[in-house]
């Protein structure tokens, strides 16, 4: 099978000038939990951003799915986007809304406009959103608001609404960032199962070392836009990562010292 | 900010003494330069309206010579001709109802434009620098070219008053709208973006959610502002009480016109209140 993902000497340069990504090639296989990892500014968030066009891509280009996102316009990156699920640092769920209707989120690329304006939301799309719910373990907050969540239940609220795009891929930018050490083991775990489970190819963003090693199927690393390491995710050793860091690895850089605190 | 200005005292009063407790401590800015520049405005603004009343003509002799006029006035529209009042209910209840519909019209029409005047709403820059220009032109006009306008436009009555406040509202509450949507999270707005979301979707679900309250709040703020102005409009055509107190003004019965004034003014003050009530009590 082709890969799920292809960066095809991808260049990301910023209209300030700054390049994000800087010939950027990689091939990612269906199915797979990949973990990014690099310092801050390395481009992490620009890979994944490049993926779903929120980012535009000034030279070569990204195939999802068979779809190149550099042509992708309109209705084909609408399209595009459905198939890719985002999940966000900072939750980024609409405070005032349930959790339903945030899951709902996930389904307005294929509920027709005037339904999902007015709020009448075919059954099927419901069904979906709660077996979404369900995944994450938050059914019976469907009707909760959503900014009275936690932040590890907003975080899985999220992670439903990812999952309510029936998406072919997921991503996750720092998606334990906000998080406390042990709520981030949950979410990376619902992460992890979710992937196993659906076989919904995975990409995350992490900057703590321990936990990228320890989910990670396979680990990319960065460094000022170009991949500098690509390895398994048990074969990686504290040499590869002083490698991709350009430096020596911290307490700052394990979630473990943070729990040990 | 108030957290700082809030420790302040209670620091020194633990010390219990004046002596500064701490070495790191930053100086208060020097506020001389700000003092020097309030003068100069004040200054500036003493000038102005020296300057704007020479240039009216104003002098406190014309004023003053001219009270015994006032006291004729006075003379004539005392007392108020109270019987006069039943064929005020009717003309009343127009000018709420021309209120109203101006109100409930001009929102509903301010909403869509404020959204496109929002630089980061607007779906494209172009479509922003002509809804931004377009919602200016329509603020240069005041509430009564509208309705001079407009009643010579359709003919003189309450449509041409509703018609007058909705151009009206559209103009004060596009602008305010605009700015809260300008000032809305953005982040929400790339997530729904991110979910193959379009802009109708973008707008009901990211942006909508968060400039709802504001919405409110100046639906309620344009009623009042149209309630005053809807009983003024009459005076130049535009229907409801404003058009009695025409009438009654141009064949000189100042008992009657004293009586309209009041209970217009009464009236206004009443639903006034009460809707700047309702308006704190949802938003
Ligand atoms: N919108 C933007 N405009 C201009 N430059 C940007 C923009 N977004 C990112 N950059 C720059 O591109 C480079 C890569 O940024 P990116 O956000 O991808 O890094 P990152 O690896 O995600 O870093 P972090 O760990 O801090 O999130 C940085 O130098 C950053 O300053
Ligand atoms: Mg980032």
């Amino acid at each position: 099978m082709s890969a799920a993902i292809r960066f095809d000497h991808t260049h990301v340069v910023y209209p300030n000038g700054v390049r994000g990504l800087d010939d950027f090639d990689l091939e990612i296989e269906a199915g797979q939990m990949v973990v990014v990892v690099g310092l801050s500014g390395a481009g992490k968030s620009t890979m994944l951003r490049a993926i779903n066009g929120l980012v535009t891509v000034t030279d070569g280009d990204v195939i999802v799915g068979g779809t190149g996102v550099r042509a992708a316009q309109g209705s084909g990156l609408r399209q595009l986007r459905a198939k890719v699920g985002m999940i966000f640092q900072d939750f980024r769920l609409v405070r005032r809304l349930s959790v339903l209707d945030n899951v709902l989120i996930g389904r307005l690329a294929q509920v027709p406009t005037w339904r999902s304006v007015i709020k009448a939301w075919p059954k099927e799309d419901v069904d979906i959103a709660f077996d979404a719910l369900e995944r994450v373990g938050l059914m019976d907050r469907a009707y909760t608001k959503a900014s009275q969540l936690s932040g590890g239940q907003q975080q899985r609220v999220g992670i439903a609404r990812a999952l309510a795009q029936q998406p072919s891929v997921i991503l996750a930018d720092e998606p334990v960032a906000s998080l406390d050490p042990v709520t981030s083991k949950q979410v990376m775990d619902d992460l992890q199962r979710i992937n196993r489970d659906l076989g919904i190819t995975t990409l995350i963003n992490l900057h703590f070392l321990d936990l990228a090693k320890q989910y990670a199927e396979r680990i990319v690393g960065l460094r000022q836009g170009k991949l500098v390491f690509d390895g398994a995710g048990d074969a990686v050793t504290e040499d590869d990562f002083n490698q991709i860091y350009g430096r020596a690895m911290t307490a700052d850089d394990v979630l473990e010292a943070h729990v040990a605190l | 900010m108030s957290t700082a200005a809030t420790m302040r005292p209670a620091a020194t009063q633990v010390s219990g003494t004046t002596k500064g407790s701490g070495a790191g401590r930053p100086e208060p800015p020097d506020r001389l330069a700000g003092r020097v520049g309030m003068g100069v405005i004040f200054a500036g603004l003493v000038g102005i309206t020296l300057w704007a009343g020479k240039l009216v003509g104003f002098s406190w002799g014309e004023l003053l010579g001219n009270l015994d006029k006032v006291d004729r006035l006075v003379d004539d529209s005392f007392p108020p001709e109270w019987a006069f009042w039943p064929r005020l209910v009717d003309p009343l209840l127009e000018t709420i109802q021309i209120a109203v519909l101006g109100t409930a019209g001009g929102c509903l029409i301010a909403l869509p434009v404020a959204l496109l005047a929002a630089r980061t709403v607007a779906p494209r820059p172009w479509i922003y620098r002509v809804s931004r220009m377009g919602m200016n032109l329509l603020r240069t006009m005041p509430d009564l070219f509208w309705a001079m306008l407009f009643a010579s436009a359709v003919r003189f009555g309450p449509f041409a008053g509703v018609l007058a406040l909705i151009a009206f509202t559209v103009a004060v509450i596009s602008k305010l709208l605009s700015e809260s949507a300008e000032a809305i999270d953005l982040s929400v707005l790339e997530a729904v973006r991110a979910s193959g979301g379009g802009w109708i979707e973008t707008v009901r679900f990211a942006v909508w959610p968060q400039i709802i309250p504001h919405f409110v709040s100046y639906t309620f703020y344009a009623f009042e502002l149209n309630i005053r102005a809807s009983t003024v409009l009459g005076l130049v055509g535009a229907g409801g009480i404003g058009m009695v107190l025409r009438t009654q003004l141009s064949v000189f019965e100042y008992d009657r016109v004293i009586l309209i004034v009041l209970v217009s003014l009464a009236v206004v003050l009443v639903i006034e209140r009460i809707s700047e009530m309702a308006r704190r009590r949802l938003v």
